[in-house]
């Protein structure tokens, strides 16, 4: 009669499985920011194979590997999805995954056909079962929420850019001719940055802003209509666009509408909210949104007129939105889940939220990102500052690595030496 | 939509007693924290207690299950119960950095467990329950005291 799957006891998956992910994507930001130190400005051309290495480090070795955090993480939890075997499963995902990522990066930087090559059988194989998976949990809901509607959007994009990158390492592994590479590799990082990214951080938004911050609810239009009007929108113009390539240029108009006015009802929405104190992950919410209107801003520019600076500067601010709300979700969800793991568990000696991370090491962390961010913006205009903005990147996910290795480790401790319930009662 | 409409409401107070104890907290002013921060606790516990007492023996009665979503429900009151308690210790000891970071864990585990009532639990109460029933299951709701 109903799925009593999100309902049931042992509904959060091991902390394992998300800390793991986290783990993996801050080392993967670390080498972000070291191969910023390499290439110094040479990232900010877009066509460079520099720029190409540096956007998959952190498209996929960060966002993704965070993405994979939070999806194992949220899918029990706000949409009812629950997937057996979350150890196993974050294994099976993890290990290719990182394989995968770093083949590919050594296949853009060598150019070995063969390379190519195994990076999608690596990346195809981690990546498309684990969405085949999630998006079938999520169709086989009886109820759906915005968020598990969004996810599910969101998670169809995820398999549409794989199997777009697909086509493009074959060509470039010169498997096929690949005579639509042009536009399938356009198709490719719109659904990546549109129909991927922003998609999964607006489903997401949808519940945590509201059960955060405790604001009044997203308008049922918004919500509702958003994630499968952003969707359309990718899919009839990558289609069209095969045939039309100006088509981009209504679609493109349309995406930064619909994604400024989104971040403005964020923005709204923060102003609304009934709990009184703007903690650091209020502050990275406000950031990310703030980059995201300058990002859409910035884009809206380039449409009309080709000036590279302001094009650097939409991809500076675009991944600084993401960032910025992957920053302000870890900095809920890890002492969240040290604390609700442990207490679960029955240890009267859990530690409190404030003792896994206090706020305080949020906000340090909040002013490295934002120096990280201006250090960007002026090393367009000054390029020797590119060195700076490299070395805080290092320090922005070294600071997160240690977090989370900080957090594990007052995990096992208290899982060692701490006190406990006799919790056979309760369940 | 009865039972979620009025259930939805209920949480909406507890949550703006809730952050008026927290505002008041924060800005040390502990008498107002402890006036909001009581009101918050009663009208929590009188709301499980209409769940745990009228709205869920009527939803297993009518599924003929007990052992599903409902025993969740009340698990997690059990979990939020126990947040209160610590949170009253803190506040009974103006201690605010405690008060705060307990604050932020109740936050979190109340609008999960908020979430999943309104999305799922209400939801199914509003489908599968008679109306005759679910009229009579408000109306004893609405009696409920602590």
């Amino acid at each position: 009669m109903f799925n009593q799957n999100g309902l049931s006891l042992d509904q959060a998956p091991p902390i394992s499985v998300v800390f793991r992910f986290f783990f993996s994507g801050a080392l993967f930001g670390v080498l972000s920011g070291i191969f910023i130190l390499f290439f110094q400005t040479a990232i900010f051309d877009p066509h460079t194979i520099e720029a190409v290495i540096l956007t998959h480090t952190f498209t996929l070795g960060v966002m993704l590997s965070f993405m994979f955090a939070a999806l194992f993480q949220m899918l029990p939890v706000i949409a009812g999805v629950r997937l057996s075997s979350p150890i196993q499963k974050a294994n099976w995902v993890q290990y290719p995954f990182i394989a995968g990522v770093i083949s590919l990066l050594f296949a853009f930087h060598l150019s070995i056909p063969w390379l190519f090559g195994l990076a999608s059988l690596l990346l195809g194989t981690s990546i498309l079962p684990i969405v085949f998976i999630m998006l079938k949990n999520l169709l086989d809901l009886q109820s759906h929420s915005s968020s598990s509607k969004g996810m599910l959007i969101a998670l169809l994009s995820l398999g549409i850019v794989v199997l777009l990158a697909l086509y493009l390492t074959a060509t470039l592994g010169g498997v096929i001719e690949g005579s639509y590479y042009i536009q399938i590799k356009v198709a490719h990082y719109s659904f990546g940055l549109f129909g991927w990214i922003a998609l999964l951080i607006i489903s997401i938004s949808f519940q945590v802003i509201e059960m955060f911050y405790v604001t009044p609810s997203y308008p049922n239009l918004v919500s509702r209509y958003l994630p499968l009007t952003l969707l359309c929108l990718l899919i009839v113009t990558s289609i069209v666009g095969i045939f039309n390539f100006d088509i981009w240029m209504i679609s493109n108009i349309l995406l930064i509408l619909l994604l400024s006015g989104y971040a403005l009802l964020t923005l709204k929405r923060l102003t609304q909210k009934k709990r009184p104190l703007s903690d650091a992950t209020v502050w990275f919410w406000r950031v990310g949104l703030s980059a995201l209107l300058l990002s859409m801003f910035s884009t809206g520019v380039t449409l009309f007129a080709d000036i590279a600076v302001i094009k650097t500067l939409s991809y500076i601010f675009f991944a600084s939105f993401a960032l910025s709300i992957v920053f302000a979700m870890f900095y809920k969800i890890v002492p969240f889940l040290t604390w609700f793991h442990l207490n679960s568990q029955g240890y009267f000696t859990a530690p409190m939220m404030h003792e896994v991370i206090h706020p305080k090491t949020a906000k340090k962390h909040l002013y490295i990102h934002l120096a990280t961010i201006v250090a960007f913006i002026v090393s367009i205009f000054i390029p020797q500052l590119i060195l700076p903005a490299g070395a805080l990147t290092i320090i922005s996910f070294g600071w997160m690595t240690y977090q989370i290795i900080h957090a594990h480790l007052l995990y096992k401790k208290i899982q060692e030496t701490g006190e406990k319930f006799d919790m056979g009662n309760v369940h | 939509m009865i039972i979620s409409q009025y259930m939805k409401q209920e949480h909406r107070e507890c949550d703006t007693h809730f952050a008026e104890a927290e505002q008041a907290a924060a800005s040390g002013d502990w008498a107002k924290a402890e006036e909001s921060f009581l009101t918050f606790s009663n009208d929590t516990l009188r709301h499980f207690k209409k769940e745990e007492e009228e709205l869920f023996p009527a939803f297993e009665a009518q599924t003929g299950s007990s052992e599903g979503p409902t025993q969740v429900m009340r698990y997690e009151h059990e979990q939020v119960k126990g947040l209160i308690g610590k949170l009253a210790e803190a506040l009974e000891s103006q201690d605010k950095d405690a008060y705060l970071s307990l604050c932020e864990s109740m936050m979190i585990l109340l609008q999960q467990h908020n979430m999943k009532e309104e999305q799922m639990l209400y939801a199914m109460c509003d489908r599968v329950l008679p109306p005759e029933t679910k009229e009579c299951t408000l109306e004893n709701m609405k009696k409920v005291e602590l």
